[in-house]
């Protein structure tokens, strides 16, 4: 059924949600489609964040309107977020980049020329040639965070010959997507719309919305369909939707865990066929987990033994309906590796896998390729030295923070140009200060963005890209358990005077003479992505619906046959992992009680609100408005001990910065944490909402990392915090 | 086919609503609504003591009064009910005295300085007359609201009226609202 | 999205509004009490009838200024709508000041007349043919006039009194309150103009004036009283909400400055003043400052209660 609509409209308007009136969809900027229509909707995908939410625009006189969900795709469920909602303004936006920009005063004084598309490839190419030159081209540095167009960017870092095309994980579920990988050969999805149980540790899915396992929570713990168990230190919206909300001492998730499985194991909870028939392991993890009792671990997490006892119990009883749900931001403690694994262990050994209602291996879409010229893979070593550092880490994605080490030590080489793609290192890393010396010490940067970002705000050059609303991107599909293939086209043509990536790409190309590796029109592209979907006119299909749903899904137990071999070592799920043993490390997640605050000192966490997007969204004045500053969250108690008053102006420091906020006394964080609230306190003066407004986290989080995946360790920070 | 009158009407399950704003930002795009205002909003509350804490997140926006105090008040006619029960205010027509905000018990209706005339939810009437649904309804993730015609016993929330029990708020203020709570 | 929507533009025009038809209810009473020229009625009746045009005037200036845009103003005599006090009130302002106007009119002396007729352009020469004595239809102005300044006072009170929606108004004896603290303060205006006008006052016009007063004043009071017993029993919301005045942040300015200073204390002063007089066939005594003074604390009290009622009422709300 037209979910839309709820009204049957004579007239041919509502014929379907995704009917765009004319054929504007893969033309290019600027050409006009025939007969002006006022009104038309065009069915595109939403870029506010990583979620890929379908939805369709409604353009009247060429101007964006208002941008609808699209219910036919079902992983947005019909949804569109507050930040979805507001992807209008990032369009008509005032402060923008609008044109190409050369900075013509000190990095960082925000003096700039416009120029012209031609002044700026050239400036660009000429010091990424000379940088090549000079250091050869492993002196350069390509990072980027996931986009549909991102491909175009790391393939012009990687044919350039450089091997350091570094990606955002590291900074995100780098630790989470290992610890699956590892166990299961791959990274699931979690079918919450059939799970009976589910336990969740900091993932604020209610608040951080990930698609669709965000709608699935919110029908699964309202309609009471599933108990949902959460641990946080704080009172974020999923534990005020939750069964059960315990406030864990932050880092002692693993220890909760281990208590679990102990519980499971000695009382015979676990899946008996299941593990014996798909798992290795069980014995050495039967014995691991013995020392862990209840006692010890309420101990340590502060979550009573008998709770723990009971829900180890209960959790057992709904398995297979039963999930531990994996977070996707894991970058918290140097452990978390170790936390990620023992939760992908414990669904493993009720049997949640591949099951209603348990983890679901991802189904998948076959799309087509562009055949082009292969480039010579870059010659020299990474220079975060992913081999000797993380051996068992994705390689493609890097290690963000050895990158930042070995970058400012000038080890193992020099790397002195930096080109940036839709990413904002300034506040993506922790430790500004070192970000900015990182910056300071090369000799080129460029900047890939849309708006003036902290990173762009210290660029040599500033390459603005058309908002998703004006672009054509390649086709994405979206993995997960109903896999769906997402088309995003342009909306409108671009206002200003911006490019896509990929013709960003091909103007650096020519100057580069790698030009032939960049030999097609993203027409081309597109058409080959899609041209064998089992649908009719396929392209026409995307066009008109925005995207393309496979039938056949979701398919449980594809893997569940004793012959399916997982794609690990031993060919099953390794509850014990003879990879980590061999690489050096602990083959079963150890636990070591983490540090805890000295006296006078308090944790810094962080986390997301459901209306700001990770640093990028802050200056939208439609998602600013519900929050225009951050805020530090302080325990009464605490506060009452400082002198605090709700609202008071504090210092935060730590011993790499300081910075200065309002404080929100509130009940909803452990005493002895404090949390603010990402995106705020920019350097950038184009970002005029939220410039030197509120405080920027980055610059007082220290620097920290997983030992096995890389992953950044962000609640590993002690700050000290007085009134002002 | 007897012809029954409209009555079009919400049913919102509060507790279902994550304060995740979508809805105030779909309205704010949908119909033009100017920062600093806004047609609907979620109340919100915290209570307990950590670490026993309860929060209530409720959306609200105009009841679409079945006795509407603002209709009545209006000097100019300016605010007045349709047929179908949705309570709409006539740009044209409004001079600005704000006396309709006064009588609202739910302060539902805002000034808008820019044009000096006052605004609030009519429930999109403009998506309505195309078949759509307001546009908070559609872009909710949680679905909370249920929009329809309360007179068509087939329509969801008709069915939801005679199913589940709800409340109306501040019942004392003598409007008759049309934003139905589920309990 | 809780405002205050009604500030002191509105305060003063509901202030402004109740004085002109207080200064039009004494005036009229004056006139249709008048037997002969000397009764100590005359200048009641001409200074009350010459001023209660002025209050209405500006207050329906503020009035339309406190309109979202004043030029619209205009929209609201396209429309008739019963229901609303606003609506009933503007087109009851807008008769009561033609009347009040033409009523001003016939009381003009007419040397003012003749030296304002003269005084005209040859252009405007052609409203000559108005020059000419209306005093005959004193009378039957103020007949016609009377029940509209009764109007005019209740509806200042109406205005806020049938809004169901917020407690503090919720009573029919907001009207009636405010009804008597108009005429009240229209005698208070006379009593000014009276002892600050050419040729000393006369004993009897003070005295009509206090005694007219008097009695307002005391009908006021006997509302509040009733007003505190009947919000008390009322329902919750309504309790709740006097609390802005019991405790609450209009606490002092309802009771000190209101109640106490605007009522009491001049409603005091005015008994005392006249009493002797009434009782024992006095004199009655009259001293300039402090009758001045009390009816400047008659006026603020009127204009302190429409604030208190205006501002708390828009505060207070069913929860
Ligand atoms: N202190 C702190 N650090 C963190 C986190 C945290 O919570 N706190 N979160 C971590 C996590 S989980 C992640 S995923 C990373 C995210 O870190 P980033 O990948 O840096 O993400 P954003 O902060 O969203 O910045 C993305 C940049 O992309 C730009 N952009 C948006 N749309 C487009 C587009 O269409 N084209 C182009 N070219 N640019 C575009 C935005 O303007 C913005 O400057 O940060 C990590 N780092
Ligand atoms: N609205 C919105 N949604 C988003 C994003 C966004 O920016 N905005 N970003 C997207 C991206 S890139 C990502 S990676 C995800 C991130 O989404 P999530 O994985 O949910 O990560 P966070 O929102 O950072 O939430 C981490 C939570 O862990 C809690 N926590 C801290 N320490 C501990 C601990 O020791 N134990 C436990 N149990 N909890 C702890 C914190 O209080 C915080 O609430 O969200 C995605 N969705
Ligand atoms: S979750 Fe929100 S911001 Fe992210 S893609 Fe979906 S609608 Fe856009
Ligand atoms: S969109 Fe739905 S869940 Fe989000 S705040 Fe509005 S009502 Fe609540
Ligand atoms: S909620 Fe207020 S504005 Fe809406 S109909 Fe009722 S009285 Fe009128
Ligand atoms: S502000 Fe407009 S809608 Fe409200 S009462 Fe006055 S004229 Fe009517
Ligand atoms: S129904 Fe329409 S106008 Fe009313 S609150 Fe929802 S989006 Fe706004
Ligand atoms: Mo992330």
């Amino acid at each position: 059924m037209d979910r839309r609509k709820f009204l049957k409209v004579a007239a041919g308007g509502a014929a379907g949600a995704g009917v765009a009136t004319t054929g504007f969809l893969l033309t290019t900027a600027g050409e006009k489609p025939a007969s002006v229509v006022a009104r038309r909707e065009v069915p595109t995908t939403c870029e506010m964040c990583v979620n890929k939410c379908s939805m369709i625009a409604v353009v009247e006189d060429g101007v964006i309107k208002k941008l609808n969900p699209n219910p036919e795709n079902p992983k947005s469920r019909g949804m569109l977020c507050a930040r979805g909602n507001a992807g209008i303004q990032q369009v008509y936006d005032p402060s923008r980049l609008k044109r190409p920009l050369i900075r013509v005063g000190a990095r960082g004084e925000g003096k700039w020329r416009p120029a012209s598309w031609e002044e700026a490839f050239d400036f660009a190419a000429q010091k990424l040639a000379a940088v090549k030159e000079k250091y050869g081209p492993q002196g350069s540095l390509w990072s980027s965070t996931e986009s549909f167009q991102e491909s175009f960017f790391k393939s012009l870092g990687l044919a350039f010959g450089s091997p350091n095309v570094e990606r955002h994980p590291t900074l995100c579920l780098a630790s989470v997507n290992l610890a699956y990988s590892l166990t299961y050969g791959t990274m699931p999805s979690f079918d919450l719309q059939n799970a009976k149980y589910i336990i969740i540790s900091g993932a604020n899915r209610l608040e951080s919305f990930i698609t669709p396992d965000t709608m699935d929570l919110i029908q699964s713990a309202t309609d009471r369909k599933a108990r949902l168990i959460y641990l946080d230190p704080r009172f974020t919206v999923t534990a005020a939707k939750a069964d059960e909300w315990y406030p864990i001492k932050p880092g002692t998730d693993l220890a909760f865990i281990l208590a679990m499985l102990r519980v499971i194991v000695e009382e015979d909870r676990f899946d008996k066929e299941f593990v014996s028939t798909y798992c290795v392991g069980f014995e050495q993890l039967a014995e691991h987990v013995k020392p862990f009792t209840p006692e010890w671990a309420a101990f340590e997490t502060e979550i009573p033994a008998k709770e723990i006892v009971r829900i180890a119990r209960e959790f057992s009883d709904a398995a297979p309906r039963a999930v531990y749900y994996a977070g996707r931001r894991s970058s918290w403690y140097r452990d978390d590796f170790s936390m990620r694994r023992a939760q992908a262990i414990l669904n493993a050994i009720v049997g949640s896998w591949d099951r209603q209602g348990g983890m679901v291996p991802n189904g998948k879409v076959e799309l087509g390729e562009l055949l082009f010229l292969p480039w010579d893979d870059p010659v020299a070593p990474r220079a975060d030295e992913m081999d000797k550092n993380f051996p068992l880490a994705a390689k493609g994605d890097g290690a963000y923070l050895t990158l930042r080490e070995n970058v400012l030590a000038g080890t193992p080489y020099p790397v002195k140009a930096w080109m940036v793609h839709k990413q904002d290192p300034m506040n993506m890393l922790p430790d500004q200060a070192k970000t900015i010396r990182m910056i300071e010490q090369m000799d080129f940067i460029g900047v890939i963005d849309i708006q003036m970002s902290d990173t762009a705000w210290y660029a040599d050059v500033i390459f603005p890209e058309s908002t998703f609303l004006e672009r054509q991107d390649p086709v994405e599909i979206l993995p997960g358990i109903w896999p769906v293939v997402v088309m995003r086209q342009p909306v409108i043509p671009p206002l200003h005077d911006t490019k896509p990536t990929l013709e960003i790409v091909q103007g650096l190309a020519k100057r580069l003479n790698l030009s032939q590796y960049f030999d097609y029109t993203i027409e081309q592209w597109v058409h080959e992505q899609v041209k064998d979907l089992p649908v009719n006119l396929p392209l026409e299909h995307l066009k008109q619906h925005g995207v393309y749903v496979p039938p056949g899904f979701p398919k449980y137990g594809t893997t569940l046959k004793p012959e399916h071999r997982f794609v690990t070592k031993s060919g099953k799920i390794e509850l014990f992992s003879e990879r980590l043993k061999e690489a050096g490390y602990d083959p079963l997640p150890v636990y070591q009680s983490p540090q805890q605050p000295p006296a006078g000192k308090l944790r810094l966490i962080l986390g997301r609100r459901a209306y700001i997007t990770q640093a990028n969204s802050t200056n939208n004045p439609w998602l600013s408005s519900f929050q225009p500053e951050n805020d530090l969250w302080l325990h009464p108690t605490v506060a009452e001990n400082m002198g605090i008053q709700d609202g008071d102006k504090v210092e935060v420091s730590s011993s790499v910065g300081t910075v200065r906020l309002k404080s929100r006394v509130t009940q909803e964080i452990r005493p002895d944490c404090v949390f603010m609230l990402h995106g705020y306190g920019k350097r950038s003066k184009w970002q005029r909402l939220v410039y030197g407004v509120g405080a920027a986290d980055a610059q007082i989080l220290e620097t920290a990392w997983d030992k096995v995946s890389g992953g950044a360790a962000f609640h590993e920070t002690f700050v000290k915090v007085r009134k002002v | 086919m007897a012809a029954r009158a409209k009555r079009y009407a919400l049913v919102i399950d509060a507790r279902k609503c994550i304060n995740c704003k979508a809805c105030v930002v779909a309205c704010r795009a949908e119909n033009g609504v100017p920062l600093g205002k806004s047609r609907n909003w979620i109340n919100e509350e915290i209570r307990g003591e950590y670490p026993r804490l309860l929060a209530t997140f409720e959306p609200e926006q105009c009841h679409h009064c079945q006795d509407p105090a603002c209709v009545r008040v209006c000097p100019t006619g300016a605010s007045r009910q349709r047929p179908d029960g949705v309570v709409v205010i006539n740009q044209s027509d409004c001079v600005g005295c704000r006396y309709c905000m006064i009588a609202c018990p739910y302060d539902a209706r805002f000034f808008r300085e820019d044009s000096g005339v006052v605004e609030k939810c009519d429930l999109c009437a403009s998506r309505l007359d195309r078949g759509e649904l307001p546009a908070c309804v559609e872009t909710c993730p949680s679905k909370l609201r249920v929009f329809g015609d309360m007179n068509d016993p087939s329509s969801d929330i008709a069915k939801l009226l005679a199913t589940r029990q709800y409340r109306v708020k501040k019942e004392e203020a003598g409007t008759n609202p049309r934003i139905f709570y589920l309990l | 999205m809780k405002t205050i929507e009604w500030g002191f533009l509105i305060v003063s025009y509901l202030f402004l509004g109740g004085l002109s038809a207080g200064l039009f209810f004494a005036s009229g009473l004056a006139a249709l009490l008048q037997k002969n020229e000397q009764s100590g009625t005359d200048r009641i009746a001409r200074f009350g009838a010459l001023l209660a045009p002025l209050p209405v005037a500006v207050g329906c200036l503020l009035l339309v200024f406190d309109l979202g845009k004043w030029y619209r103003f205009y929209k609201l005599f396209l429309h008739f709508e019963w229901t609303s006090p606003m609506s009933i009130g503007a087109w009851l302002l807008l008769a009561f000041s033609v009347v009040s106007l033409l009523c001003a009119y016939a009381w003009v002396p007419q040397e003012w007349r003749e030296r304002f007729f003269a005084a005209l352009p040859p252009r405007l020469a052609f409203l000559r043919r108005v020059n000419r004595d209306f005093s005959a239809w004193r009378k039957p102005l103020a007949l016609i006039g009377l029940p509209m300044a009764v109007g005019v006072g209740i509806y200042t009170g109406v205005l806020l009194g049938a809004v169901q929606s917020r407690p503090f108004w919720n009573t029919n004896l907001v009207a009636q309150m405010f009804l008597f603290s108009a005429l009240s303060s229209g005698c208070a205006a006379l009593i000014l103009t009276i002892i600050f006008s050419k040729g000393s006052p006369e004993v009897a016009e003070l005295r009509l004036l206090y005694m007219l007063d008097i009695c307002f004043l005391a009908l006021e009071f006997f509302i509040v009283v009733p007003y505190m017993i009947h919000g008390q029993l009322s329902v919750q919301a309504v309790r709740e909400s006097l609390h802005l005045i019991l405790g609450g942040p209009f606490t002092v300015v309802f009771w000190v400055f209101f109640l106490g200073l605007g009522l009491l204390l001049p409603l005091g002063i005015e008994i005392r003043e006249t009493m002797p007089a009434l009782l024992r066939n006095g004199r009655f005594h009259y001293n300039k400052h402090l009758t001045a003074v009390t009816a400047v604390l008659v006026l603020s009290g009127g204009f302190l209660l429409r604030y208190v009622f205006v501002f708390a009422g828009q505060m207070s709300a069913f929860k």
